[in-house]
């Protein structure tokens, strides 16, 4: 009989140390039950083992009420934790932690990061492809000039770009057939583009024939296209420098006399630069007009800094 | 243009100069002169107008001379090398076809829509 008072007593100190709270007053009603109980061990179950649920409390520092009950069902109250109550803890032992709302979060998280991750793993490859465009330093195509514009100023790459992305095309106005047939697309692509993402996108065009392209030749040719095209002309050093950071081949040749009559072979890609003047993506004859748009609009939408919108 | 004014040959009081490129209509009409000239070509089995150039003569005379007024000197002649050009292309890839060769359309799209 005393090893079962013993292990009565052990097991009502490791729970009441276990939950954390043996406070003093109930240490010593412990200690007071436990003193009753080897008293009171040899007594038969006269008393029986009626509830002593409210005997841990503080109120079970009264030894003679404890004693009046014998034995004690308290380590198994202590069992239900955060419960209030003995129901609140079946019910919630019945159903588990699995409740129907549980169940739809579960699965409305799983859905959202499911697809976020998706949407992100896109991203990440584009920008993977956008990056390895980029060299360290020193960007490998495009980069700073100074040309003069269709209305005679002189700009710069940045006063081009306007903190929106530019499509640059190389171009001269006496083209035979390829140069309007791209720029006809290229005006539509700009539409679509403007259509699906607002005016971000400026399209550029530069003349690979300085000699004859002035900016009012450049100004009449590109109204026939589109209205926010800029055309960009400059001297034949100039015009060779630009083709040169732009990796386009061009045969002009630097002599002219007046009214010759000539033309000139040059590269025929539309290059895409992001706002800070990187280069983002070549587009050529082998894309449609709605094809190139698409292109044009993901990489604009994937784009994290400021972008000007206005016309 | 002052001695051409001069002689009285100017065409109208307010002779607007000509354009400084081939505008747009000023395109269209040289490409269609081209097509009828091509067109011709084709129905005399000639390909190349420039080193058949006495054939040419002789059966399209007619449309290689509104071929040559209605476009740039340069443009009748790239023009007319780009014709040969584009027969052979398309000799050559009906060749490959026909070798066993498939044919592929390599077009760039979005990462996203892959």
């Amino acid at each position: 009989m005393s090893t079962l008072a013993k292990s009565i007593t052990r097991s009502l100190h490791s729970t009441a140390s276990g939950k954390r709270v043996a406070s003093a007053p109930l240490h010593d009603g412990i200690s007071a039950l436990t003193a009753r109980l080897t008293s009171c061990a040899r007594i038969p179950a006269a008393l029986g083992p009626r509830t002593l649920t409210s005997r841990v409390t503080p109120a079970a520092a009264k030894p003679p009420r404890v004693s009046a009950r014998a034995f004690s069902t308290t380590p198994q109250l202590r069992r239900w934790g955060i419960f209030k109550t003995v129901q609140e803890a079946e019910a919630r032992h019945k159903s588990g932690p699995f409740s129907f709302r549980a169940g739809i979060l579960f699965v409305l998280t799983g859905i959202g990061l499911y697809s976020y991750f998706t949407f992100e793993k896109g991203r990440m490859e584009r920008q993977r492809n956008t990056e390895s465009h980029k060299s360290v330093g020193k960007a490998k195509i495009g980069g700073e000039f100074v040309l003069t514009n269709q209305n005679g100023e002189r700009v710069t790459d940045k006063d081009v770009r306007d903190g929106k992305f530019s499509l640059v095309y190389f171009g001269f106005t006496h083209c035979p057939d390829i140069c309007p047939e791209e720029l006809d697309k290229m005006a539509s692509m700009v539409d679509k583009v403007f259509e699906q993402r607002g005016k971000v996108l400026r399209p550029v065009f530069i003349t690979c024939d300085p000699a004859r392209d002035t900016p009012k030749v450049i100004k009449d040719y590109l109204a026939e296209f589109h209205t926010a095209m800029v055309g960009l002309t400059g001297t034949y050093d100039e015009i060779k420098d630009v083709c040169k950071k732009y990796r386009v081949y061009f045969s002009t040749p630097r002599d002219l006399k007046e009214g010759m009559d000539y033309l000139v072979d040059h590269s025929i890609y539309f290059y895409l630069m992001d706002p800070d003047g990187n280069f983002v993506e070549a587009l050529g004859r082998q894309h449609t007009a709605q094809q190139a748009a698409d292109i044009i609009s993901t990489h604009i939408g994937d784009w994290r800094g400021p972008l000007k919108k206005d016309a | 243009m002052g001695l051409l004014s001069a002689l009285g040959l100017s065409s109208g009081p307010a002779a607007s100069p000509p354009p400084a490129f081939p505008d747009r209509v000023a395109r269209q009409k040289c490409w269609a002169a081209r097509d009828s000239f091509f067109a011709c070509l084709d129905r005399h089995a000639i390909l190349d107008s420039i080193r058949e150039a006495p054939a040419a003569q002789a059966n399209c005379g007619a449309e290689l001379k509104v071929f040559e007024s209605d476009c740039a000197s340069s443009w009748v002649e790239y023009f007319k090398k780009r014709r040969v050009q584009e027969a052979k292309k398309a000799q050559l890839l009906a060749q490959m076809e026909a070798e066993g060769g498939q044919k592929l359309d390599v077009v760039a799209k979005p990462a996203d829509t892959k």
